[in-house]
């Protein structure tokens, strides 16, 4: 599958340039694909734009960007004249800074994107900025505009590749003093702290990519299944709700730890 | 006084123990600069249509239904209440299926972060979850129905309280290993590694993304003027790579060990690039720039 890059240019440490490209880590692609249909007809739903005051259609090679001045007065942008924004990092990410790899709190990771070498030209300069980062335990801190915003965007060495991050502004994370204050200051049980810490270390299992599953697709692909047999004919009854547990309010979690440490030892893992 | 409000609220479960508790969102997306399509021939703005392919009659929002093509050309039609019956019906518990160790975490898999905190009584059930992750450096795996979706949800300590993310799917998320494989495998040692490593230290610094600004629509607005007034900005020249067999030079040249005639006009460069740089990363990385490189030699 080959992948189109979403973003060309540069990575550059001091007076170290070399040309990269950057691609979306996650894809909008779902496993179960759907197109729109037109129900009375069943053929497909394509979109295309028309002109707001003619109602023509308007060719995709009409079609231009608008900055709204007034009520009803546009400036008309070219995409040409809005690569010459006055920003370097439009085209150019500059690694301003590095700080320790924890210091960025995972709640400052937005979107990840995967940055590699564009050019032969660029693959050693890439790979000293990504092993000298990964040597010191460093992520490397710049600007990029993705997507017409200036973004926050953190450098991390990921293989023989380089993960970036883009970073959320900061009116976009909430202050997380209001949800957790009425908390207090309390810390845990300290005699329960050692059950606790026992169920836990029973249940921790190695990542797997298996966890991120996702069991709803599967049974869409059975409905489907089921509605090709029959074409036309509805498919009936509803899917098997998940065994839902009473949510019970634990009057004695001692009680409740050591019975769940008792039905790991059962278990035998 | 009312606490914030809560997106969701449920229970969390491990073991046999049980806690009631809440979801609140912890970031949401601003705006970024909003601008309109256009028809270039009429300068008015365009709006999008949905019509039948073959027909190319216009198609009201209540006839279109989500398709699934099975043959070429053939599809199965699902209406959205067979959709819903998809998604099992949601017992609002987070029930914990596994720890991971935090270092094993792939952040790549992560979508949007809740605050997770006590609903109401129970806070010991989750105080001891808390400090029990906390204590054995994991996170915790469960999965519910969040907001009509089936979500795998990741919990983990955070100061006081928890921070749940709902993970990407694993068809949502692109393979690095894939990503990466056309890049070769070049073993970077040496001189070269010291001198970029040297680099690195001198522009160690501390970065505070909430004090981040973004400078797009001030330099939109500004493009937008010289156009009015009739003025081209200058063409930016692109940056220029860095050839294989200079590499050695530049990295001297960046560490400050290079030829002596081209420092004074690199530093001068350094400083204009500097000048328009967020201040708290400026600050930041002038301190330490004026301190003497401890790395040196």
């Amino acid at each position: 599958m080959a992948i189109r890059p979403h973003w060309k240019g540069y990575l550059k440490l001091s007076l170290v340039t070399c040309p990269v490209q950057m691609m979306p880590a996650t894809s909008e692609s779902e496993k179960v694909r759907f197109h729109t249909l037109n129900r009375q007809t069943q053929n497909r739903v394509v979109s295309h734009y028309v002109d707001a005051v003619t109602g023509k259609e308007v060719k995709e090679e009409d079609e231009v960007k608008g900055y709204q001045r007034g009520e009803d007065e546009y400036v008309i942008l070219e995409d040409e004249e809005l690569e010459n924004v006055a920003l370097e990092s439009t085209r150019t990410i500059d690694i301003s800074t590095f700080t320790p790899r924890d210091s960025i709190e995972w709640i400052w990771l937005d979107t990840p994107y995967y940055l590699s070498p564009d050019d032969p030209v660029g693959e050693e300069a890439f790979s000293v900025i990504r092993d000298a980062m990964d040597a010191q335990n460093m992520v490397g801190i710049s600007r990029l505009v993705i997507s017409r915003r200036e973004r926050a965007v953190m450098l991390e060495p990921r293989g023989k590749g380089i993960v970036l991050w883009t970073l959320r502004y900061g009116d976009e994370v909430r202050e997380e003093d209001s949800y957790f204050e009425a908390i207090g200051d309390g810390k845990a049980d300290s005699e329960m702290m050692p059950l606790v810490q026992q169920l836990i270390k029973k249940q921790t299992k190695d990542w797997s990519a298996k966890m991120v599953a996702d069991p709803v697709q599967e049974r869409l692909l059975d409905i489907i299944a089921a509605k090709k047999k029959t074409l036309k004919k509805p498919v009936k009854g509803k899917a098997k709700p998940q065994p839902s547990s009473p949510a019970s309010n634990v009057v004695n979690i001692m009680d409740a730890l050591k019975k769940s440490v008792a039905a790991e030892k059962r278990g035998g893992r | 006084m009312a606490g914030p409000r809560a997106n969701w609220k449920g229970y969390i479960k491990f073991g046999e123990v049980s806690c009631p508790v809440a979801l609140y969102t912890a970031a949401s997306s601003s705006e970024r600069i909003a601008f309109n399509t256009l028809n270039r021939k009429t300068g008015n703005r365009v709006k999008r249509e949905f019509i039948d392919s073959e027909t190319g009659d216009p198609v009201e929002r209540e006839d279109q239904v989500k398709g699934y093509e099975v043959d070429n050309g053939q599809y199965v039609v699902l209406e959205p209440d067979e959709v819903a019956a998809a998604i099992p019906e949601s017992d609002k518990t987070l029930r914990i299926e596994a720890f991971i160790p935090c270092s094993q975490i792939d952040t790549t898999y992560f979508d949007k972060p809740y605050y997770l905190a006590p609903d109401k009584m129970g806070t010991d059930a989750f105080l001891l979850l808390r400090d029990g992750m906390k204590k054995q450096g994991v996170a915790a795996i469960a999965q519910t129905v969040l907001f009509r979706r089936m979500r795998t949800v990741l919990i983990r300590a955070h100061g006081k309280g928890l921070i749940a993310s709902t993970l990407n799917f694993d068809y949502e998320v692109r393979s690095s290993e894939k990503a990466f494989e056309e890049i070769p495998n070049l073993k970077i040692e040496g001189e070269i590694l010291e001198l970029a490593e040297h680099i690195i230290g001198t522009k160690k610094g501390t970065f505070d993304a909430s004090t981040f600004e973004d400078r797009y629509e001030a330099a939109v607005a500004e493009l937008v003027k010289a156009k009015i007034e009739g003025r081209t900005l200058p063409k930016k020249k692109a940056p220029v790579a860095s050839k294989p067999s200079n590499l050695l030079q530049a990295l001297r040249e960046s560490a400050g060990l290079g030829a002596k005639e081209t420092k004074p006009k690199r530093t001068a460069a350094n400083a204009n690039r500097r000048a328009g740089r967020q201040k708290a990363a400026e600050t930041a990385a002038k301190s330490k720039q004026a301190a003497p490189p401890r790395r040196a030699g």
